[in-house]
């Protein structure tokens, strides 16, 4: 048990959205630090100090090279002993857009039990071959062992990003990924009723990207560890919303994003 | 560097079920889109020429590593994927591979670079990476030349390209670009330049160095010169006693160029006026009506921190945070390269916030642009691109330096007019925040340095990239202009070095800090030495991208991502320790000193000894003549029409480029970046109902917020210009109005981009566009002290003309004016979107026969052929602010459901766009308008665009008290939210125009929507 977890939210190299991250993790009962990549691996700081490890989106190094791999890399070869532990002692890890990047392209996600850091997925280039920001709504598996979804139905959150679209070429390995529930969130049309997620296309842009069967977010097999594409951390007020002058008066003014940082603090809290 | 050997890399998407190649098919659609060309397939490779020690097991491990997602892509090294048979059979039947001109910032290649050295940091640190693209072509029409193919997909100012035409194909032999080596320079000692010759020789000095000084300026430097003092002091530093070097020359006209100077602004003018018959001087148009007004405003209000001197204007917020703005052009760059021109402009402009105080963090851009029209079919003067191919440009450009900065793009506009076919304005801004005092008490909007504080440049490299930026912009843009004025951003680079550079602030460890913009260090040092009255630097240390630099060139090399900061001895380990962390380039070049000089050296030898006075004051004063005429027009023709076709003329105006909806573009920017984005460039049910004016809550979870807005309206400049910028003001403030600005509290900034005013003989019209800028800048000063709204920073570019072809072509007289404001309370803030049938909706404000210049006049005279002529808006300040306070009031009240700016096309317009909030028409009679003015026709009551007005909608339960808010100011209820797609406007029993939403929606859309998805 810790009252108040260390959530460390990583910062550098073109991490644009350290700072709203933070803020989110505060609002929802953490302790929140930026750490440096390069603290990390000059051993100024350590993961093992931290309870949470945020991946925050941005354009790390430019997303040159595809989104998300120089980042990924960097982690992947100079901190691996550190994010192998980090993982396997029961941390929560949340990667949101380009940090979803550096997860899927380092192999922590969709990932495996032993933590090998082996690249299965991808997200690449939106269909559409622009960047966009625009409001989605996201609909969640309840069966999913992800720590940090725990309750959620569906959440509107924007995307904002070029390289969006979930892809894993092998068909067989992408059911896995559905057998063990490993995909989180999906987009889908909020005119639908709920439950709606579904495998057919979702038509642009309530699916933005393209991504293979609408999939918007995965866990690894343990749920600890979970990366999305839309940014729940900018939906942390109802100010912030996409129509939330058409909404009327509010009684209270939390948005719907920070479900997901309170999920994963509470988590912290109970099992750290 | 030679002896490496270069491995080629070649990596493309696996195209599978479910995946394709992206890059390729945009290739695709956009030749599609913009030329109507049909292409079965276009694929991409990226080529990465490594030069690098690499053993064999080395490069087949940064092949899976790094080079290729394995996932998705495949990749080869040392092979070409071409002569796969398996990857792209049949062969292509072009193929066309594009990489940047040696010395070109290639920023992949440095990513890639980087990415190396994580992997093996010998190899890494010895190499050098350049990379290309390559475009793979099936199925093109015979006609497409394969030369024309490659011209559209790369400028030949940064980039080349190696062409396997057909027939190459069919014998399989590929492009292949060399790898991009620079020609060694050769280092040059420093060179005395002899000013004692005539003055035409003067005059040919200036000219053939690209140094934008006219006579008076180069005489003014000769006798500096021959000055006995001067050439005493110079004597004993071992310099040429009666001659300056090259260093002092270029560093004296960077510094004194239009761009940095503004002598047009603060010319001696004098002025003649034929319609009143004033004759009279004005000392600087710039101290008369921007400062004065300003100071005289500064007298009433206790928020003023810093306006004019610095980067950026800095405005006190609250107690603890303050706001600063600023907005910048970068027309030129834009025209020859609008990818990088623009790119530079924004990230340029985030480092004049990181520059001002001690350092502000950007945290929102605004982007304003005028092209040439989209669509245009007519003649395009050799050397310069199409409009759509520079609108294309600018934006990507735009997009990727804010979106790869983390800086929200939340406020801007779109201008067409074929005028703008020879510069683009592009206008950047940006707004930071920083805190009212630092730990250490000093206020952050202070600059404190000192003599003895070492002198560090950080961020990138300095290159031959960049040189005569400055000179460039003061000068019109023709064939000649060199390519070296031309770069591309970094902005990763530049993100590390604000994150560091906001670090070291917090710190305390910052005593002074400004951008290497214009002029490069010779500017950025020039002008912070004279806070502490000098300061010596040397050249010598100066970390170059390429040995060989000469002195002169190193000092005002216009090299981006560069910051100039002043730091005490104790605190340089500190400040280094810093730049480490964060992988940012930091290096002592020098100290701020009390000498009185800015002294240069080149290790132990002297190359420039320039006198901070003479550096700073030393500018003979512009004689300038004035005089107007004013214009006659012919008046415009409009045609007779029901109220159908009343509709359809609606239907044309909305779908014309400068009111279609700009959702496709404006889309691609991240505008909510940060968390703090209230009201957002769109809005509505549908998220596409265009929104009025920024609000941001730059302190999470805080409901304080700013507004940011703008008010651009060139086509009146044709009339009169002094309507131009009353106009122009008056948008922005409505704009901001709109969304519930604190009207105590607002700032403004003006840029200027105007035709050279100057009369010559290439610009024999120029006392007339001098005396458009008197008016414009007349307007300026009456409309901000009537509405309170004080100018605390801004720019202008005065030489908006290019000749190419022998053929002239200069911009409209054009102000953007941007606008920063306080929010009292975010949860408050009103959008434009209508928000549910039977809402009350209300026109405030007086609507007069206004058509001049107006966007319906200009339609019908492009297509029903007469003029533009008729009355341009007047502006009744007095009624406006007073108007603007009620319903500021009414906002806070709660009392407002919607409000929306009137401007291009009128209210007719504004009608359509907030219906398209709702997705519903409206029922609506006009009939009370005409009573306000007997002139009123039709056309003006619907399509007017008279200043001052408001569209708003009313919850029916609010409607009385809404009205009794606005007791005695003009305020009509029209009507209401409808339930159908029947936007009806009605004057008493007569029909004046009927159309329907979809109809109308359906080409707003259609005129800008970038060919994709």
């Amino acid at each position: 048990m810790v009252d108040n977890p260390k959530a460390a939210v990583l910062t550098g190299f073109g991490i644009n959205c350290d700072v709203e991250t933070m803020a989110v993790f505060e609002m929802a009962g953490a302790e929140a630090q930026r750490v440096h990549v390069n603290q990390l691996v000059s051993g100024t700081d350590s993961l093992e100090e931290f309870h949470i490890l945020a991946v925050p989106g941005g354009f790390s190094f430019g997303d040159h090279l595809g989104s998300g791999r120089l980042l990924g890399n960097r982690l992947r070869f100079a901190i691996r002993e550190q994010v192998c532990d980090f993982v396997t002692s029961g941390k929560p890890v949340i990667g949101i857009c380009n940090g979803f990047q550096v997860l899927v392209k380092m192999g922590l996600l969709p990932g495996d039990e032993e933590v090998s850091l082996s690249q299965t997925a991808s997200l690449t280039l939106n269909d559409s071959g622009h960047y966009e920001d625009r409001w989605v709504t996201l609909e969640f598996n309840d069966a999913s062992p992800c720590v940090w979804t725990d309750g959620l139905e569906r959440m509107r959150v924007p995307v904002r990003h070029g390289e969006g679209k979930f892809v894993v070429p092998d068909a067989e390995l992408l059911q896995r990924y559905f057998e063990q529930e490993q995909v989180v969130c999906r987009y889908v049309d909020p005119s639908d009723k709920y439950p709606s997620a579904a495998d057919d296309p979702v038509a642009y842009p309530l699916c933005p990207n393209a991504s293979m069967r609408n999939i918007a977010g995965v866990c690894d097999p343990s749920g600890l560890v979970f990366g999305l594409m839309p940014h729940p951390e900018a939906n942390f007020t109802k100010w912030l919303g996409a129509t939330w002058t058409r909404e009327g008066e509010q009684s209270d003014w939390v948005g719907e994003g920070m479900a997901i940082f309170h999920n994963g603090v509470k988590h912290a809290r109970k099992n750290l | 560097m030679g002896a490496a050997p270069v491995h080629r890399i070649e990596v493309t998407p696996r195209v599978l079920p479910g995946l394709q190649d992206t890059r390729g098919e945009g290739v695709r659609r956009q030749l599609a889109y913009d030329h109507d060309i049909e292409i079965e397939s276009v694929r991409s490779i990226t080529g990465y020429m490594v030069r690098a020690p690499l053993t064999g097991a080395q490069l087949f491990d940064s092949l899976r590593d790094l080079f290729t997602d394995p996932v998705i892509e495949h990749g080869v090294a040392n092979q070409s994927l071409l002569d796969d048979d398996v990857m792209f059979t049949p062969p292509p039947e072009i193929a066309i591979q594009i990489g940047f001109k040696p010395g070109v910032t290639d920023n992949p290649a440095q990513a890639a670079l980087g990415g190396l050295t994580t992997l093996y940091p010998d190899a890494g640190a010895a190499g050098d990476v350049a990379t290309t693209m390559t475009y793979l072509f099936w199925g093109v029409p015979e006609d497409v030349d394969e030369k024309w193919l490659a011209d559209q997909l790369h400028n030949p100012m940064i980039e080349r390209a190696a062409i396997a035409t057909r027939i190459h194909c069919r014998s399989a032999i590929w492009p292949q670009l060399p790898f991009p080596d620079r020609p060694p320079i050769e280092f040059e000692e420093p060179a005395i330049i002899d000013l004692e010759v005539s003055d035409a020789e003067l005059e040919r000095i200036s000219e053939a160095g690209l140094l934008a000084l006219n006579l008076a300026e180069m005489q003014a430097i000769q006798a500096h010169y021959r000055d006995s003092d001067t050439q005493a002091t110079r004597q004993q530093h071992g310099l040429p006693e009666a001659a300056p070097t090259d260093v002092e020359l270029e560093c004296l006209a960077q510094t004194w160029s239009e761009h940095c100077k503004h002598k047009t602004f603060s010319a001696l003018i004098h002025h003649k006026d034929t319609e009143t018959g004033e004759d009279s001087t004005i000392d600087s148009l710039f101290k008369t009506h921007i400062m004065q007004p300003t100071w005289d405003i500064a007298e009433e209000v206790d928020w003023l921190l810093s306006v004019f001197h610095d980067n950026s204007g800095v405005i006190a917020w609250n107690d603890d945070w303050s706001l600063c703005m600023k907005a910048e052009t970068h027309n030129s760059p834009s025209a020859l390269d609008p990818y990088g021109g623009a790119m530079t402009g924004i990230v340029g402009v985030n480092r004049d916030i990181l520059g001002t105080g001690l350092g502000a963090r950007p945290i929102a851009n605004t982007d304003v642009f005028c092209f040439g029209p989209p669509d245009w079919g007519g003649h395009i003067p050799k050397g310069l691109f199409h409009p759509s191919r520079v609108m294309r440009g600018v934006h990507a450009g735009v997009r990727a330096g804010g979106n790869e900065s983390g800086i929200p793009t939340v406020n801007g506009a779109m201008v067409f007019d074929e005028r703008y076919l020879g510069k683009p304005l592009v206008y950047c801004g940006t707004v930071g925040i920083m805190p009212r005092r630092l730990a250490d008490g000093r206020e952050s909007h202070v600059k404190t340095p000192t003599p003895g504080d070492v002198i560090y440049m950080t961020g990138g490299k300095v290159g031959s990239d960049g040189i005569h930026g400055a000179t460039f912009s003061s000068i019109e843009l023709t064939e000649d202009s060199p390519s070296s004025a031309v770069q591309i951003g970094d902005p990763i680079t530049q993100k590390k070095m604000v994150d560091m550079l906001i670090e070291a602030r917090d710190a305390g460890i910052v005593q002074v800090t400004t951008d290497n913009g214009a002029g490069g260090l010779s500017s950025s040092v020039g002008e912070m030495a004279e806070l502490t009255g000098g300061a010596t630097i040397d050249l010598s240390v100066v970390p170059l991208k390429q040995a060989g630099l000469s002195p002169w060139e190193i000092l005002v090399s216009e090299s981006q991502e560069r910051m100039t900061v002043g730091v005490k001895p104790d605190d340089c380990a500190e400040f280094e320790a810093l730049a480490e962390l964060h992988e940012v380039e930091a290096t002592a070049v020098g100290e701020f000193s009390d000498s009185g000089d800015f002294h240069v050296t080149y290790g132990d030898l002297t190359v420039a000894l320039l006198p901070i006075e003479f550096l700073h004051d030393g500018l003979p004063q512009l004689e300038l003549v004035s005089e107007w005429i004013p214009p006659e027009h012919e008046a415009p023709n409009f045609p007779d029409v029901d109220a159908e076709g009343m509709g359809d003329v609606l239907a044309s105006l909305m779908a014309r480029p400068n009111v279609a909806s700009k959702e496709w573009w404006v889309r691609s920017y991240d505008h909510e970046v940060i968390g703090q984005t209230v009201i957002k460039p769109f809005c509505g049910v549908n998220h596409d109902a265009p929104g009025d004016a920024a609000v941001i809550a730059p302190l999470h979870g805080d409901t304080r917020g700013a507004v940011i807005s703008c008010g651009i309206t060139p086509r009146y400049s044709d009339i009169d210009t002094y309507a131009m910028v009353a106009a122009s003001v008056d948008e922005a403030v409505r704009n901001a109005v709109c969304v519930g600005v604190d009207l105590d509290k607002m700032a403004g900034l003006d840029n200027f981009c105007w035709p050279d005013a100057i009369v010559s003989e290439k610009t024999p019209d120029g006392k007339y566009k001098l005396a458009q800028l008197v008016r414009a800048n007349r307007a300026l000063e009456d409309v901000c002290r009537a509405y309170r709204l004080p100018c605390i920073s801004g720019k202008d570019s005065m030489k908006n003309d290019v000749t190419f072809d022998g053929e002239k072509i200069s911009v409209p007289p054009t102000l953007l004016y941007s606008l920063i404001g306080n929010h009292h309370d975010v949860c408050k803030a009103v959008s434009s979107d209508f928000k549910q049938a039977g809402d009350a909706i209300y026109l405030l404000g007086e609507t007069h026969q206004e058509l001049g210049a107006s966007e319906l006049s200009c339609m019908f005279s492009e297509s029903h052929g007469g003029g533009i002529g008729g009355q341009v808006p007047n502006i009744d300040t007095e009624r406006n602010i007073g108007l603007y306070r009620a319903l500021t009031a009414a906002m806070s009240s709660g009392l407002v459901a919607s409000a929306h700016d009137c401007s291009d096309g009128g209210l007719a317009t504004a009608l359509a766009e907030s219906c398209f909030g709702v997705d519903s028409g409206c029922i609506v009679d006009i009939e009370h308008l005409f009573v306000e003015d007997d002139e009123l026709d039709n056309w003006g009551a619907l399509f007017g665009e008279s200043l001052g007005r408001i569209l708003v909608s009313i919850n029916p339960q609010d409607s009385a008290a809404f009205e009794a808010a606005m007791d005695g100011h003009a305020c009509h209820h029209l009507g209401m939210v409808g339930e159908d797609d029947q936007v009806v406007i009605d004057s008493g029993e007569e029909n004046l125009l009927r159309a329907d939403l979809a109809t109308l929606r359906k080409g707003w859309k259609a005129t800008l929507d970038g060919g994709a998805p």
